[in-house]
């Protein structure tokens, strides 16, 4: 860890006042100060709390500065959402919300006072889990030849060059097996939220990224069935073991299932 | 015409010019999508999910980073030289009209 104090991407220049702006991790319930070490963005900030009535910003010093979503910064952003999680159930704020002052952060909690009250309390003991499934399309493919006869008809007839016209029968194949496949993918899917879905609040589906994969989903899921949970993704992980890859991730703060928004502006 | 000519006795045809430049720049930024970081943000998540899975390593992964973070800066350079909304930077709760502050 570098020290704090040549850790700033930029230097404010002089005759402005001295590092003031405030970076924002999350918003909690808590009516007294607490301060969560040297852990923040931008090179080990010191991060503590702004309050206003029963609630505190999360906050650490930083200049006025775009933060580019590096893997750094982000790594940064994601690490102190994650120390606070462990004591505090928390709302958190977006990557890189930077506000210019401390009134400015003291502003903010008090005109969305109500609605971080609503959504801490419809949060409270909850926390997300990231589960991405990505699948072996050949795999897949070499277990639909198996299963699917016409399939493997058609392909048999196209090796054995009997087909009447080899160009139109290898289209038909193509059209055949992307079928198939869109079916087994939303099979799979379905199957898996089936099976996590008596252990989770609720569950989101992202869009999936890249070609490899077929489910990009967040679950919110109660501290106390956490363990359960856990479980039942082992189970249902084991049950495709060839085929797909799960990429299980959390516990995050529930960033998929908070939805407020603020209305904030430009403050150049 | 020479260059020196254009500025020695037809000063007007300075700004005109310039300004046509800049209609067709702001055109042709618009219709090559340099306004708009959806592509880039999507091949970060791309790129992140390969460094997960193991595909690239460290140095590949923050070698290709450095080119996205350029590209997410020409953005919003485009953006703001055209005025147009940007992600990021200070930013304080709006002040509505009827706000009793």
């Amino acid at each position: 860890m570098t020290e704090p104090q040549t850790a700033r991407t930029e230097p404010p220049p002089i005759a402005q006042p001295a590092v003031d702006g405030k970076y924002v991790y999350c918003i909690i319930r808590l009516d007294k100060p607490k301060d969560f070490g040297s852990v923040g963005i931008g090179g080990g900030q010191r991060v503590y709390t702004v309050h206003y009535r029963d609630l505190a910003a999360i906050v650490s010093d930083t200049p006025l500065v775009i933060y580019d979503p590096t893997r750094e910064h982000v790594l940064a952003h994601e690490f102190v959402n994650e120390t606070v999680m462990r004591e505090f159930t928390v709302i958190p704020m977006s990557f890189g919300t930077v506000f210019r002052s401390e009134d400015d952060v003291t502003e903010l909690l008090r005109s969305t006072y109500q609605a971080f009250s609503d959504v801490l309390d419809k949060m409270q003991d909850k926390i997300e889990f990231g589960l991405k499934v990505l699948w072996e399309r050949e795999k897949v493919i070499a277990n639909l030849e198996r299963e699917n006869d016409e399939i493997r008809r058609l392909k048999d007839e196209i090796s054995r060059n009997i087909a009447s016209s080899t160009y139109f029968a290898r289209m038909q194949l193509g059209r055949l097996v992307e079928a198939a496949l869109e079916g087994v993918q939303s099979r799979y899917v379905a199957d898996i939220h089936e099976a996590l879905k008596p252990v989770a609040v609720a569950s989101r589906s992202n869009k999936v990224i890249g070609d490899r994969m077929i489910l990009n989903a967040a679950f919110l899921v109660e501290r106390t069935q956490e363990r359960a949970f856990d479980d039942k993704v082992k189970e249902v992980s084991r049950r495709y073991e060839d085929l797909l890859t799960f990429k299980y991730t959390g516990p995050w703060p529930p960033y998929n299932f908070v939805n407020i928004k603020l209305k904030l502006e430009k403050a150049n | 015409m020479g260059l020196l000519t254009k500025l020695l006795f037809f000063p007007i045809t300075g700004p005109v010019a310039g300004i046509r430049w800049s209609l067709g720049k702001v055109q042709r930024v618009v219709e090559e999508e340099l306004v708009d970081d959806t592509p880039v943000k999507q091949e970060l998540m791309e790129l992140q999910m390969l460094l997960e899975l193991g595909d690239i390593d460290d140095d590949e992964y923050a070698r290709r980073e450095a080119v996205l973070m350029q590209r997410l800066r020409d953005v919003r350079e485009w953006r703001e030289r055209l005025g147009m909304a940007t992600a990021g930077g200070p930013v304080r709760v709006a002040r509505e009209a009827g706000d009793d502050a």
